[in-house]
C-alpha cells in the first residue's frame, strides 16, 4: 500500500508550504522517519519525514513550488506492491454494492473480512494491540498506515499483512464512496477536528482510537492534556469562522481562519510569495490581533542601576555573556509566577489559564518577526536562559527553528532598546493576552530624595488584551516586575 | 429549610389545594376527581374542602369536559382539567391543539386560555398498551402550548403552581409510577419557573439529559458510572417547552458527550429534539455522536417481562453512557 506524502500544516495560519528542496530523489528507498524534503512552513523551515518506508515516487511538487497544506506532494510505494496513484481507480471496483448499506469489502483471497467495528455495548474494553494476534509484518504495516489493529477483524482471528492492507483500502473506499470526491475523508469527531484545526495538525497524521478508527479529541496531541497546556501558537477558531464562507485572502481575518484544512484558490500565491511566509504570517496575525483584541497600554519607567550591578555580578560568576534580555526573561518569569493571571487567553468567551511559564522573545529577522519560546523559564537559571536564548536566536536567524521552538508561549517580550528606542507600544501576540515592550536603558533625570538625579532607567510598556485582562491586573503584574527590576536581589532571597 | 417530606401525589394535591385557596377562579374537572379522589388517589379530600362546584366529576367524555375547560378559561376561569391517563389526550387533541393553543394568537391577544391539562406518563405499571404511553412529545410539538414534566415531589408542587398561574395553556405530565415516591417539599408557597433546566448532579465526562421518570433512573446510572470512574452530569430540562436550550448546550460543551433519556417513544421524540438542539449548539465541542434513549418503538406490551424491556433502566443508561465514554 502506498502512503501519501502531504504538505504538512504546522501553524494555524498556514495555508501553503513551500517545498525548498528534495533530500531524496524519486526512486530512492526511504525509511519511515527519515528526512525526505525540506519545507518552508510559516515561520520555520522543517525537514519533512517519510510517513512510511518504501520507494519515493510520483513526486508532484518541484523545488520552489508553493503547495496548499494537506495536498499530496509525493507517494511512498511499498516496494512489494504496484504503484497506485492517490486518486487511483481501484476504489471504483470496491464501491459498496447497493445503496445505504454499510460498505464492506469482498475478501481478496486472504480469507479476511474487514468489517466496521461495531460500536456500543460490550465494546467498552476492546482488546489492546498487545493482546491481538498479528504477524510482526502486519504490525509494521499497521503502524505505517496508522491502523489500530483492534479494528481489523479476520475470520481466523490472526491478522496478516494482507488483512491490514485490505482494511486500509476499505477505509479509503468508505471515505471515497461517502464523499463522492477524490480525497480521503478522515473519520473524526467534531471536537477533534476543531482541536486539530486550532493546532494546525493534519488529521490524517493521527491514529484514531474511536469507532472505525475515528480520531477523537484525546488523539490530537496536546488536546488530551488538561485545558490550558496546549500550544499557544494557534488562535481560537470561532464557530462564525467555520460557518462563514472563506473570505478573500489577505483580508486580515482572524488568525483562526484556514487552519489545517486544505485550502483551494492559491492562484495568487505567486504575489504572496514575494513577501515571504514569515512576513505574511506576521501581517495576518498582527492584523487579527489589532482588529479583534481591544488593546490597552500601561507604561512604567523603572530604575535599572541595581539591575546593571546584578548583570555584572552574574557575568563574573558564570563566565557567560548574560544580557539584559536574559535578566528580563528571568524577572518576567518570576513576575508571572507571582501573577499567573496574565498568562491567559481569551477563547470563545472564556479565559483560559496557562500554567507553564513559557516566555516568548520577539526576534527580528530580515524578512519578518518570529517569537521563539523559552519554556518553563521560571525553572531555569540565568546561565540556562542565556544558553537557550543564544541558541534560539541563532537558529531563528538561520531559519532553522523547529515547530517546538515557537509553540507554547504564554507571554512575549519585545526589546527594541538596542535600536535606541525609548519606549514603544507592542501589539499583543495572539492568543496570548499580554506583551512587554522594552525600551533602551539610558541616563535620565529622575527625582531622588526630592532632588533631580541622573540615573539609568528603562521604560516598560505592557500591552494587554482587554478581553482577558483589566487595568488593575495588568498594573499589578507590571508593578511586581518593576519591583523585581529595581530590587532584583529579592528574587534570590 | 423544612425537611418535611411528601409523596409526589401529595405534592400535586397540595399545589392544587393551595392555588384553589389563593384564587377562587381555579377549579378542577375530570373523571373520578371528586368522590373517588382520583384512581391514583392523588386528589383525596379536595371535594370535601372545596365542594362539588369546584371539584367536578364528569362522565367518561374527555372531548366534552376538555372543551368545557377551554371555554371556562376563555371566559375568565383558571381550570385544571384532569386527563386520567396520558394516552387519553388523543381524545382532547382538538380542544388542546386547535382551540386552547390558538385562541390567544387568533384573537390578536384579546383572549387568554389559562388552562392546565393535568395528565400522566410512564410505563411498567402493567396497564397495557392503551394506558402506558408517554405522549408528551405530541403536545411539545405544538406552538401555543407549554409542557411541564415534574421529575420528583418538589418539582410536582412547584411546576403545578407555575402552570396554574400561567396565562397560557399548560399540559403537565405526571409520572404515574412516582406517585408514592417521597421527597422534601417545602411547606407554603413556591414556584418553579418554566424554561429553566436544573443540573441534578454535576459531572465532567458525560451529560445525561433526563426528563420526568428518567431523572431518578439517570441519577442511579450516574452512581454506577461513578464506580467505574466516569463523572456524569445529569440535567433535567423540567419543561420541554419552553426549553432551556442554553443550559443543555453548555453542559454538553463542557463534557463533550451527551446522552438524552426520555420515556416517550424514541423515534421522532423528545430525545430527537433535544439531541438536535445539542448537536447544533455544541457541535464543535462534541467528541461523540449525541446518543438517544427512549421507549422502544413498540406498543407497550402487557407482559411484565417484556414491558420492563421497553423503557430505559439504570443499567441500560449506565451501559450507554459508558460506551459513549469508550470505557
Amino acid at each position: 500500500m502506498p502512503a501519501n506524502v502531504i504538505m504538512p500544516a504546522l501553524e494555524l495560519a498556514q495555508e501553503t508550504g513551500k517545498l525548498l528542496r528534495w533530500i531524496k530523489a524519486p526512486g530512492d528507498m526511504v525509511r519511515k522517519g527519515e528526512p525526505i524534503a525540506e519545507i518552508e512552513t510559516d515561520k520555520v523551515t522543517v525537514e519533512l519525514e517519510a510517513p512510511a518506508s518504501g520507494i519515493l515516487q510520483d513526486v508532484t511538487a518541484q523545488e520552489g513550488d508553493v503547495v496548499p497544506v494537506g495536498h499530496t506532494i509525493a507517494i511512498i510505494a511499498d516496494s512489494a506492491s504496484p504503484t497506485l496513484s492517490p486518486q487511483g481507480g481501484r476504489s471504483g471496483t470496491l464501491a459498496p454494492q447497493g445503496s445505504g448499506a454499510v460498505p464492506t469489502l469482498s475478501p481478496q483471497g486472504s480469507g479476511a473480512v474487514p468489517t466496521l467495528s461495531p460500536q456500543g455495548r460490550g465494546q467498552g474494553e476492546g482488546p489492546t494491540s498487545d493482546r491481538i494476534k498479528a504477524s510482526p509484518l502486519a504490525r509494521k504495516v499497521a503502524e505505517a498506515h496508522n491502523v489500530d489493529l483492534a479494528h481489523v477483524r479476520t475470520a481466523s482471528g490472526k491478522i496478516e499483512k494482507a488483512d491490514v492492507l485490505a482494511y486500509v483500502e476499505s477505509r479509503r473506499t468508505v471515505a471515497t464512496a461517502g464523499n463522492g470526491g477524490p480525497g480521503t475523508i478522515v473519520a473524526a469527531s467534531p471536537k477533534a477536528r476543531r482541536f486539530a484545526a486550532e493546532r494546525g495538525i493534519d488529521l490524517r497524521a493521527l491514529k484514531g482510537s474511536g469507532p472505525e478508527g475515528a480520531v477523537l479529541a484525546m488523539d490530537v496531541p496536546a488536546a488530551a492534556e488538561p485545558t490550558g497546556t496546549g500550544p499557544l501558537t494557534s488562535a481560537p477558531l470561532t464557530s462564525a469562522l467555520l460557518t462563514l464562507p472563506s473570505p478573500q485572502r489577505g483580508e486580515g481575518v482572524a488568525a483562526g481562519e484556514g487552519g489545517g484544512i486544505p485550502r483551494r484558490g492559491v492562484e495568487d500565491a505567486a504575489s504572496q510569495e514575494k513577501v515571504g511566509t514569515v512576513w505574511r504570517v506576521m501581517a495576518e496575525r498582527m492584523a487579527a490581533s489589532w482588529t479583534s483584541a481591544p488593546h490597552f497600554f500601561l507604561v512604567r519607567e523603572v530604575a535599572v542601576a541595581r539591575l546593571g550591578a546584578w548583570l555584572d555580578k552574574a557575568r563574573a560568576q558564570t563566565g557567560v555573556r548574560i544580557t539584559y534580555t536574559d535578566l528580563l526573561i528571568k524577572l518576567v518569569a518570576a513576575a508571572i509566577v507571582q501573577h499567573p493571571r496574565v498568562a491567559v487567553s481569551w477563547r470563545d468567551g472564556v479565559i483560559e489559564r496557562h500554567p507553564d511559564v513559557n516566555v516568548g522573545l520577539a526576534v527580528a529577522l530580515e524578512d519578518g518577526l518570529v517569537v521563539p519560546v523559552i519554556h518553563r523559564a521560571d525553572t531555569l537559571g540565568l546561565k540556562e536562559i542565556a544558553a537557550r536564548r543564544e541558541d534560539l536566536v541563532a537558529r531563528a536567524q538561520a531559519g532553522k527553528l523547529r515547530p517546538a521552538d515557537i509553540q507554547g508561549g504564554v507571554f512575549t517580550i519585545s526589546n527594541l532598546g538596542m535600536y535606541g528606542v525609548d519606549a514603544f507600544s507592542a501589539i499583543v501576540n495572539p492568543p496570548q493576552a499580554a506583551i512587554l515592550a522594552v525600551g533602551r536603558i539610558t541616563d535620565r533625570v529622575i527625582p531622588v530624595d526630592g532632588k533631580p538625579a541622573v540615573q539609568p532607567t528603562m521604560v516598560l510598556t505592557l500591552s494587554c488584551d482587554h478581553r482577558a485582562l483589566d487595568g488593575a491586573r495588568g498594573a499589578r503584574f507590571l508593578g511586581a516586575l518593576a519591583d523585581l527590576i529595581e530590587e532584583p536581589l529579592t528574587l534570590l532571597v | 429549610m423544612s425537611e418535611r417530606e411528601l409523596t409526589y401525589g401529595e405534592a400535586v394535591k397540595e399545589a392544587i389545594a393551595e392555588e384553589m385557596r389563593r384564587d377562587p377562579r381555579v377549579f378542577l374537572i375530570g373523571e373520578d376527581v371528586a368522590e373517588a379522589g382520583h384512581p391514583f388517589k392523588t386528589l383525596v379530600g379536595l371535594v370535601q374542602e372545596f365542594g362539588t362546584d369546584r371539584v367536578i366529576d364528569t362522565p367518561i367524555s374527555e372531548p366534552g369536559y376538555a372543551g368545557i375547560g377551554v371555554g371556562a378559561a376563555m371566559t375568565g376561569m383558571r381550570p385544571v382539567v384532569d386527563v386520567m391517563f396520558g394516552d387519553f389526550i388523543t381524545l382532547t387533541m382538538d380542544q388542546m391543539v386547535n382551540q386552547a393553543a390558538k385562541a390567544h394568537y387568533m384573537s390578536g391577544g384579546k383572549i387568554k386560555v389559562p388552562i392546565v391539562f393535568r395528565t400522566t406518563l410512564g410505563a411498567t405499571r402493567r396497564s397495557a398498551a392503551q394506558h402506558s404511553q408517554s405522549l408528551h412529545a405530541w403536545v411539545s410539538h405544538v406552538p401555543g402550548l407549554k409542557v411541564a414534566l415534574p421529575s420528583g415531589p418538589y418539582e410536582a408542587k412547584g411546576l403545578m403552581k407555575t402552570a396554574i398561574r400561567d396565562d397560557s395553556p399548560v399540559v403537565i405530565f405526571e409520572d404515574k409510577m412516582m406517585y408514592r415516591v417521597k421527597g422534601p417539599v417545602p411547606e407554603g408557597d413556591y414556584t418553579i419557573p418554566f424554561g429553566v433546566a436544573e443540573v441534578k448532579r454535576a459531572g465532567r465526562d458525560v451529560t445525561i439529559v433526563a426528563t420526568s421518570s428518567m431523572v431518578p433512573v439517570s441519577l442511579g446510572a450516574a452512581k454506577l458510572l461513578e464506580d467505574v470512574g466516569i463523572s456524569a452530569e445529569v440535567i433535567d430540562p423540567r419543561t420541554t417547552w419552553p426549553l432551556d436550550k442554553q443550559a443543555l448546550i453548555d453542559s454538553a460543551r463542557k463534557t463533550s458527550r451527551a446522552l438524552v433519556v426520555d420515556e416517550g417513544y424514541e423515534r421522532y421524540g423528545v430525545t430527537a429534539e433535544i439531541a438536535s438542539v445539542i448537536g447544533e449548539g455544541a457541535f464543535y465541542y462534541l467528541d461523540a455522536p449525541v446518543k438517544r434513549m427512549g421507549a422502544m418503538d413498540v406498543p407497550v406490551p402487557f407482559s411484565p417481562v417484556l414491558e420492563d424491556l421497553t423503557v430505559p433502566s439504570e443499567q441500560t443508561v449506565f451501559e450507554a453512557a459508558r460506551a459513549l465514554c469508550r470505557r
